[in-house]
């Protein structure tokens, strides 16, 4: 193990083989891939969280169809600022993983309705985001697919789901990323406290598709149970993601807090509710995020930045904690005229080398602080850690060149998720999908 | 034919959702893990079924039991915590000691899955990781959770759902341009997501299991879960540019931001295809906007001027209405709208409750509690709430005698060699004080209980 390696390894472990050993047991290559016996059916709408359920259960080896009018899905024109290459946008590029397209107006022909169905038939998965009854009055919902294909897992995205009286007055309103992020809770949570400026006190926005791909990933999650117990007893069944619990569910905080504090959390800015410090600070050049909350950590920090005369008035964590904002916000300005001296490499530094005499020594009480400089998408695309991981990889569509996504986003030793090849032209698959499964 | 809403009310009936059966059952889960990102995903298996039994140090736990928000406790309990290891067995043994590896051994080789996020290497030089435990158990699923992943040179760092959101550039998306100010994504998302990243890999490799018969190794970086959600590298490596931070307004379709309405509420309202557009400009009195060329065509009015113009338009519409009028028009014209949910609201906003997105649970030690219901709905397995969290080492004697065939005397022994133990008196790890331990049937497991 290299000096350089043994930093923050109190345990030791049984030094750098383990990592090279490791690299390579997550090679994908040549390996199984789990779901390669299922068939998908991704009818989604103008709506990233049915496409993103689609592309994990197409990551893990299915075959998915998506199923588009010969206009293409209108989500290929949901992409920031506009921009497209050749008419496709960005997250559509980013989400055609592993696909195969098919021209079908399930919306407004009889007659593809009529081979949509066949296909389901023969379909493990059906994924749609259309208004909750829509396809049920098309003759092609769950209740008559399944009628055909009892083992047919159908998962339906809406804004308000598909049951209950609420569902059914608000069947016409879509589901967007805002909505759905607005409607479960998330932007409540973020922005600066109510004493500052409009329009920077109002709820925040989660800067990018919080709503959708948490609906998505809960979606793929849901559809992967209703499989197990297919595989287990052949039964399929239906799974309903509703936009508006996509946050509150997912991190459950909303409702209990709601129920037992009998008000809402206020926003509180930076800060956060439970843990300091816990944020980002300023620094010679730019920004360093530190979370150091333990009381042994927040120590170490105060040691590290020269701070030792503060510990008195902060020694305990309910000291630091924001239900007294001011002060709060005092001893987050305490530490930021420190860290505004040093650069993010000196902050870390300083850390790191606190950290390993500290694991080492039992006087300093094992506080490890930590310091890591603050790093936009575009630098993190930079990072060495995920060049060695391979958690980028330049793919090629065969119409719209070279780009890079974000992949592998977990390693297996058996049977790991994988992109194969990128794609996106409508109806590129219309006669591999009709001879595969509409020749009989 | 049966009217649809009639026909799914049936399917998915929540009073009928704890007779159906459970997609995991059978399936046992030792949890090493602790704080949120391990946990929930060992909590999600246990939602469906699974076994999961949650290992943690006597008189120390998990170090998330006392962490509550403002450091509000519920009955003695941190409130929060019960979303995050409910459905589990809670059992306090010391790792230090040979006889507790023994216990732990010999309960890996029944097991199906193991899940631990100590800091990369650490299992494997307590001899609790995949090393150790592939060797008495070859088909074993062991998930290793971490902040960037078990090899590469970061793999040693220790990490916080901060760290993963300000490594994979997920913070710095937050806020308003030109401002110095960012914000993180609040309620530690960056544990909670990647842990359904996790728990998906243990499904699949379940999935894996059954047709194979072989087990396998997951290593799970938070970093990279949260990375897979960013369409931004890609945009990036296309235009050389950075999309930054946009304030309240999401630049993939126009409108789309959260605006303050007559009322001073606020609303999100958007359009993501030309169709919900054309309503939108319907609703608002304004039809010649859907044929106007700034605007008519879906990519044009994504093009920031329009876009900017096009957001005044709606900031002053929604400016003159109320927050109810807009949300009926949405619903009779067809257009995403919401208002924006704080946790009052979702506390108590009746569908909610009707729909199952959250849950009046009523347990057996705490009493009722207002808990998440499920981000997905299953009609024939769905998740269920069984029991909310419990103090440290409930389940000590029920896990030591069902699962091991322990005898009384046997853990008697193990207690007085502080094998395994329970909790202090510390909120988050004892019980309420008003609740007696002693007359309690399953912390007492195959004892004598008085009542």
């Amino acid at each position: 193990m290299s000096p350089k390696e043994a930093i923050y390894t109190r345990h030791g472990g049984k030094g750098g083989d383990r990592g090279k050993m490791l690299a390579e047991i997550m090679n994908a290559e040549g390996k199984p891939e789990v779901l390669d016996d299922i068939l998908v059916l991704d009818v989604s709408s103008a709506n990233f969280a049915g496409i993103v359920c689609a592309s994990l259960l197409a990551e893990f080896g299915a075959e998915v169809i998506k199923i588009e009018p010969s206009g293409g899905d209108p989500a290929r024109q949901i992409t920031p600022f506009g921009v497209t290459v050749q008419g496709v946008g960005i997250p559509f590029m980013f989400e055609g993983r592993n696909k195969r397209y098919m021209t079908l107006d399930v919306k407004n022909s009889a007659e593809d309705r009529k081979t949509f169905a066949r296909l389901a038939a023969k379909a493990a998965v059906v994924i749609e985001s259309f208004l909750p009854g829509e396809m049920d009055a098309w003759g092609i919902g769950y209740r008559q697919l399944s009628a055909a294909n009892p083992g047919l897992v159908y998962v339906a995205l809406s804004a308000y789901g598909q049951y209950t009286d609420k569902a059914r007055e608000s069947a016409r309103i879509p589901d967007t990323d805002v909505t759905s992020q607005a409607g479960s809770g998330l932007p409540a949570q973020m922005g600066a406290p109510p004493e500052d400026p409009e329009p920077l006190n109002w709820p925040l926005r989660g800067g990018m598709w919080a709503g959708w791909y948490i609906s998505g990933l809960s979606a793929a999650f849901g559809a992967t149970i209703a499989l197990l117990h297919r595989q287990n007893t052949g039964e399929g069944q239906m799974v309903d993601v509703a936009g508006m619990d996509a946050y509150s569910s997912m991190v459950g905080m909303p409702a209990t807090i709601g129920f037992t504090w009998e008000k809402a959390r206020p926003r509180i800015g930076v800060l956060d509710f439970i843990l300091y410090p816990y944020g980002h600070w300023k620094c010679k050049d730019g920004f360093v995020a530190i979370a150091a909350p333990r009381d042994h950590d927040f120590r170490a920090l105060l040691k590290i930045l020269g701070l030792w005369e503060q510990e008195d008035d902060w020694r305990y964590s309910s000291d630091r904690i924001p239900d007294i904002l001011e002060q709060a916000l005092h001893l987050h300005k305490i530490i930021e005229e420190k860290t505004i001296l040093y650069t993010a490499d000196e902050l870390v530094k300083m850390a790191l080398n606190y950290s390993r005499k500290s694991a080492r020594s039992k006087w300093r009480g094992g506080g490890v602080p930590i310091v890591m400089k603050l790093m936009t998408p575009e630098e993190a695309m930079s990072n060495k850690q995920w060049e060695v991981r391979k958690a980028f990889q330049e793919v090629e569509d065969e119409k719209l060149g070279k780009f890079i996504i974000s992949a592998n986003f977990v390693k297996m030793s058996e049977s790991p998720p994988r992109v194969k090849w990128v794609s996106s032209e409508v109806g590129r698959d219309n006669d591999f999908v009709r001879k595969k499964y509409l020749s009989d | 034919m049966e009217d649809y809403f009639s026909y799914t009310a049936q399917l998915f009936n929540p009073d009928e959702a704890h007779s159906k059966p459970e997609a995991l059952k059978g399936i046992r889960v030792l949890d090493f893990s602790h704080v949120i990102f391990g946990p929930i995903a060992a909590r999600l298996l246990a939602d469906y079924g699974a076994e999961v039994i949650k290992l943690e140090l006597p008189f120390y736990g998990d170090l998330w039991r006392p962490a509550t928000y403002w450091g509000k406790y519920w009955k003695h309990s941190n409130p929060i915590w019960h979303n995050i290891t409910k459905n589990k067995y809670f059992i306090s043994v010391n790792l230090q000691l040979k006889e507790s590896k023994e216990l732990i051994y010999k309960m890996a080789e029944k097991a199906d899955v193991v899940i631990e996020n100590f800091a990369p290497g650490t299992a494997d030089a307590w001899n609790i990781g995949y090393e150790k435990i592939s060797k008495i158990n070859p088909n074993i699923i062991f998930l290793s959770c971490s902040t960037y992943g078990q090899f590469g040179p970061m793999r040693y760092f220790p990490g916080w759902d901060l760290l993963a959101q300000g490594a994979s550039g997920v913070l710095t998306l937050n806020g308003y341009p030109d401002t110095d100010i960012y914000y993180k994504l609040p309620d530690y998302v960056g544990d909670f997501v990647p842990g359904n990243f996790a728990s998906l890999a243990v499904l699949m490799a379940l999935y894996h299991r059954k047709k194979t018969g072989k087990g396998q190794y997951i290593d799970m970086a938070q970093t990279e879960g949260l990375m897979r959600m960013l369409y931004h590298y890609t945009y990036f490596s296309l235009t050389k540019e950075a999309i930054g931070r946009t304030g309240n307004t999401d630049p993939t379709m126009m409108p789309a931001s959260i605006f303050k309405t007559a009322d001073d509420k606020f609303l999100a309202l958007a359009c993501a295809t030309a169709q919900q557009f054309e309503n939108f400009t319907q609703a608002i009195g304004m039809p010649e906007l859907a044929s106007d060329p700034r605007f008519s065509e879906t990519l044009e009015r994504l093009k920031p001027d329009n876009a900017q113009a096009l957001t005044k338009i709606a900031k002053d519409w929604i400016q003159s209405k109320s927050c109810t009028d807009i949300l009926k028009l949405a619903g009779e014209k067809g257009f995403p709208a919401a208002e924006v949910a704080d946790d009052y609201m979702i506390a108590n906003e009746e569908w909610r409750r009707k729909r199952g997105s959250v849950v009046l649970f009523n347990d057996d030690v705490y009493g009722k509690l207002l808990i998440a219901g499920p981000s997905a709905q299953l009609s024939k397995t769905p998740s269920r709430t069984k029991w909310l969290a419990r103090p440290l080492g409930y389940h000590n004697r029920l896990v030591l005698k069902k699962f091991l065939d322990l005898c009384e005397a046997d853990i008697q022994d193990l207690e007085r060699k502080k094998v395994i133990g329970t909790f202090d008196d510390r909120p988050g790890l004892k019980p309420p004080v008003y609740y007696n331990l002693n007359e309690d049937p399953i912390y007492n497991y195959g004892k004598e209980v008085k009542k």
